[in-house]
C-alpha cells in the first residue's frame, strides 16, 4: 500500500543566555486501546486506572463504548508510560506525539509565551519568533507492507524536514528566578496581587529579566486566567509617577533651562495652568536644588522644571525618552502605552507630565529610559534573542541604538543625582552596603473610569540601575495597590534591593564602595 | 535454438558394400564420417550451451532473489535501527529535559528551604587591594 504522510519539523528549543533549557519540545508517548483485543476490560480499567490516576469507572466506560480505537491518555510521562508498558496488556499500544515542555515550570513565562494545541506560538518568544521555531515540515510519499513497514524496494519520495532554528535568550535564568522571587514577596508582604520586575542591561538594551505577577505555567495555558496571559513590562501600561522626574530634570539639564545648581523656593505646591499642584504630603521644603528635587521627590520642583521646558519641549523629549511608542522589543503583544499629542495637552500638563502623571508608561519603556541615563545617554531597543541557530549556522542579534537622548554630561550628572537621591533622599532604603546605587522612587495614582483617581489606592514603583558608579544592570519594580498604600515604594525597595544584591553577587560584580 | 539431426545406423551389410567401393569411395565415405563427427560436435555443444544458458538463468534468478531479500532484510533492519535511534535520541532529550529541571535555581532555592537552609543577610565584601597592598 502506499503511504503519503507529512514529517513534522522539530520545533526549536528556546536557551537562556548561559544554555540552560527554557522550553524544549519532546515526543511523549501517548497511550491508545483497542477494547476488542483486550481480553478482560474491567480488570484492564482497574489496572489502568492506579497507574494513570483515573477513575476506573471513566476508564471502563470509555473502553466500554463500543470504539474500534480511543486514546486512553494523551502525551504520558515517561515513567507512567514505562509503567503502563510493564503490565504487557494486549490491546494496548503507545504513539508517539510531540509536547513542548517547559523544565523551569512557570519560570520567564511571559517572556516565552506558550504553544497552543494546534502548534502555533503565542505570547513571548513563542508568538513572535513561531515561524522561526517552527521550521517547515517535510512530506514523505512510501508504499509498505502490511504491518505498515517501508518497502527498501519499493517507491519512495521523501523531502526531509526543515527543523526550526534553536533560540539563545538574553535572559539570564538565575537573575529571572531572582526577580520572580523578589516580586512574589513584595507582593505577598503587601497583599497585592500584580506587580512587575523588569531588568535590563544598560550597555545594549539586553533584557537579562521579566517577572509579572500574576502569571501562568506554560503547559497549562488550558485553565489558565486570560488576564494571568498579560505581560504586565510590556502590554500593560501606566502613570509611572515620581519616577518620571528624573527624565524631565534630564530634560531640563540638556535643554539648558536648569543646571545642578539652579535653587527655587519650594513652597509645598507650584501652580499652572490655573491649577494648584501639591507635593506629597503637601510638605514645604524651602530652598530646594536641582539634586534635591530628586532626593525629596518634590512635585513642586519637577513643575518647575516642566514650566521652564515649556510644553513643546517636554514633549520633544518624552518621544525621544521611547515613551508613548512601542519600545520594539521582539516579544508579542507590545503597547505604546500614551503621551497625548501636544494638541490635546493642557496648560496644566505641562506640570503633571513633568511628575509622571497624565501620560502612561509601560514598565519596559521606564527601564530603556533609565538605561539611557545609565549608559551615557544613548536609547537602545531592548531584545530578547541573543542568537538563533539553524541549518545554515549560527546567527547573532546586533544590538540596537535609536537614539542619542541626552548628552553624556547630562547623563552623569543624572547618575550622580540619582545616587544622591538613594544615599541622601527618599530613596535610601535601596541603598547597598558596598555598591553605589542610583534610582528613584514612584508613587502613581491610579486613573477611574470616570476621569478621576481611584481614592487611597496607589501603584508603586522604584527604578534604578547598580553599581551607580559603573552600571551594569537597570532594574524597575512595580507593586500595584500595595496594602501599605504611600508606603508601598518602601516594598518596592526591598524587592530592588533584594535582586541588586543577588544579581551583584552573581555577576561577580567588583564592590564600588568601602563596605 | 537446438538443431538435432536424425542419427543413421550404420549395418555390416553396408560395412562389406563399403569395403568393395573402390578408393575414391571409400575416400567419399571417410569425409561423411567426418561430417558425421562434426554433426555430431555440433549438436552436443549445443546442448551443452543450452543447458549451461537456462543453468546460469537459475544462478541469476536465485542471485536476484537472494540480492532482493537480502535488500528487503537490510530496509527492515535500517527501520528497526532508525526506531532505535529516534528512541534513543527521545530518551537523552527527555533526560536533558530532567537534568534542566534539576538545574533550574528555584528546584534549587526550593529544596534548599526545605532541608532548612536561609539566605544570608549580609554579605561580607573582602577588599582585594587591601590584601594585595599587605602582601
Amino acid at each position: 500500500m502506499r503511504t503519503d504522510e507529512a514529517l513534522p519539523a522539530r520545533r526549536g528549543v528556546i536557551h537562556d543566555r548561559n544554555g540552560a533549557i527554557l522550553a524544549t519540545t519532546v515526543d511523549l508517548r501517548s497511550l491508545y486501546a483497542i477494547p476488542a483485543l483486550i481480553p478482560d476490560l474491567d480488570a484492564a480499567a482497574a489496572d489502568l486506572a492506579v497507574l494513570l490516576g483515573r477513575d476506573p469507572a471513566e476508564l471502563q466506560a470509555r473502553l466500554g463504548s463500543g470504539a474500534e480505537w480511543l486514546f486512553l491518555a494523551r502525551r504520558l510521562p515517561e515513567e507512567t508510560a514505562r509503567a503502563v508498558e510493564a503490565l504487557a496488556l494486549p490491546g494496548l499500544g503507545f504513539r508517539l506525539e510531540p509536547k513542548r515542555l517547559y523544565p523551569n515550570d512557570g519560570i520567564a513565562a511571559h517572556v516565552l509565551g506558550f504553544v497552543s494545541d494546534d502548534g502555533l506560538g503565542q505570547y513571548g518568544v513563542e508568538g513572535w519568533y513561531d515561524t522561526l521555531l517552527r521550521g517547515v515540515d517535510g512530506r514523505l510519499v512510501a508504499e509498505r507492507d502490511p504491518a505498515a513497514r517501508e518497502l527498501a524496494m519499493g517507491l519512495r519520495e521523501a523531502r526531509p524536514p526543515r527543523d526550526g532554528a534553536d533560540l539563545v535568550l538574553t535572559i539570564d535564568l538565575a537573575i529571572q528566578t531572582a526577580a520572580e522571587r523578589e516580586l512574589r514577596a513584595a507582593l505577598e508582604r503587601e497583599s497585592a496581587t500584580a506587580g512587575t520586575i523588569v531588568v535590563v542591561d544598560p550597555l545594549d538594551g539586553a533584557v537579562l529579566a521579566i517577572a509579572s505577577v500574576p502569571s501562568y505555567h506554560p503547559a497549562g495555558v488550558a485553565v489558565a486566567d486570560p488576564e494571568t496571559l498579560r505581560d504586565r513590562a510590556i502590554a500593560w501600561s501606566y502613570e509611572p509617577g515620581s519616577t518620571m522626574k528624573a527624565v524631565t530634570v534630564a530634560a531640563g539639564i540638556e535643554a539648558g533651562v536648569v543646571d545642578r545648581t539652579t535653587e527655587y523656593e519650594d513652597l509645598g505646591y507650584a501652580d499652572i495652568g490655573g491649577r494648584r499642584l501639591h507635593n506629597a504630603l503637601g510638605r514645604a521644603w524651602g530652598p530646594t536644588t536641582l539634586t534635591e528635587i530628586l532626593e525629596r521627590s518634590a512635585n513642586a520642583g519637577a513643575v518647575m522644571v516642566g514650566a521652564k521646558l515649556g510644553p513643546e519641549l517636554l514633549h520633544e523629549y518624552l518621544l525621544r525618552f521611547g515613551f508613548g511608542a512601542p519600545t520594539g522589543v521582539d516579544l508579542a503583544g507590545e503597547i505604546g502605552a500614551q503621551v497625548r499629542p501636544l494638541a490635546e495637552w493642557y496648560p496644566v500638563d505641562v506640570g503633571t507630565a513633568a511628575f509622571g502623571q497624565g501620560l502612561t508608561a509601560t514598565p519596559l519603556q521606564l527601564a530603556m529610559a533609565y538605561a539611557a541615563l545609565a549608559n551615557g545617554g544613548t536609547l537602545y531597543r531592548p531584545y530578547v534573542v541573543a542568537a538563533w541557530r539553524d541549518a545554515d549556522g549560527e546567527h547573532r542579534a546586533a544590538p540596537l541604538p535609536v537614539r542619542r537622548v541626552v548628552s553624556e554630561d547630562t547623563a552623569a550628572q543624572l547618575r550622580a543625582m540619582l545616587t544622591s537621591a538613594v544615599d541622601e533622599g527618599l530613596a535610601n532604603r535601596a541603598a547597598l552596603q558596598a555598591f553605589s546605587v542610583a534610582g528613584k522612587t514612584g508613587t502613581a495614582q491610579i486613573p477611574s473610569p470616570d476621569g478621576r483617581y481611584v481614592d487611597d489606592e496607589y501603584i508603586s514603583s522604584f527604578a534604578g540601575f547598580f553599581p551607580a558608579s559603573d552600571p551594569r544592570f537597570v532594574a524597575v519594580v512595580i507593586i500595584e495597590r500595595p496594602e501599605s498604600r504611600l508606603l508601598g515604594t518602601l516594598t518596592a525597595m526591598d524587592a530592588f534591593k533584594g535582586l541588586a544584591q543577588d544579581v551583584l553577587r552573581y555577576a561577580r560584580v567588583q564592590p564600588d564602595r568601602s563596605p | 535454438m537446438i538443431a538435432t539431426l536424425p542419427l543413421r545406423r550404420v549395418g555390416p551389410a553396408r560395412r562389406s558394400a563399403a569395403r568393395a567401393r573402390p578408393a575414391a569411395t571409400r575416400r567419399r565415405g571417410r569425409s561423411t564420417v567426418r561430417e558425421r563427427k562434426a554433426n555430431l560436435t555440433w549438436e552436443v555443444r549445443s546442448f551443452a550451451s543450452a543447458s549451461a544458458a537456462i543453468a546460469l538463468g537459475f544462478v541469476l534468478a536465485l542471485l536476484y532473489l537472494s540480492q532482493t531479500t537480502a535488500i528487503s532484510a537490510g530496509g527492515y533492519e535500517l527501520q528497526r535501527l532508525q526506531a532505535e535511534r529516534d528512541e534513543v535520541a527521545r530518551q537523552s532529550a527527555l533526560l536533558e529535559v530532567r537534568l534542566a529541571q534539576l538545574d533550574s535555581p528555584a528546584r534549587i532555592e526550593a529544596d534548599a528551604t526545605r532541608i532548612g537552609l536561609v539566605r544570608v543577610s549580609h554579605v561580607l565584601v573582602v577588599p582585594a587591594e587591601k590584601l594585595a597592598i599587605r602582601r
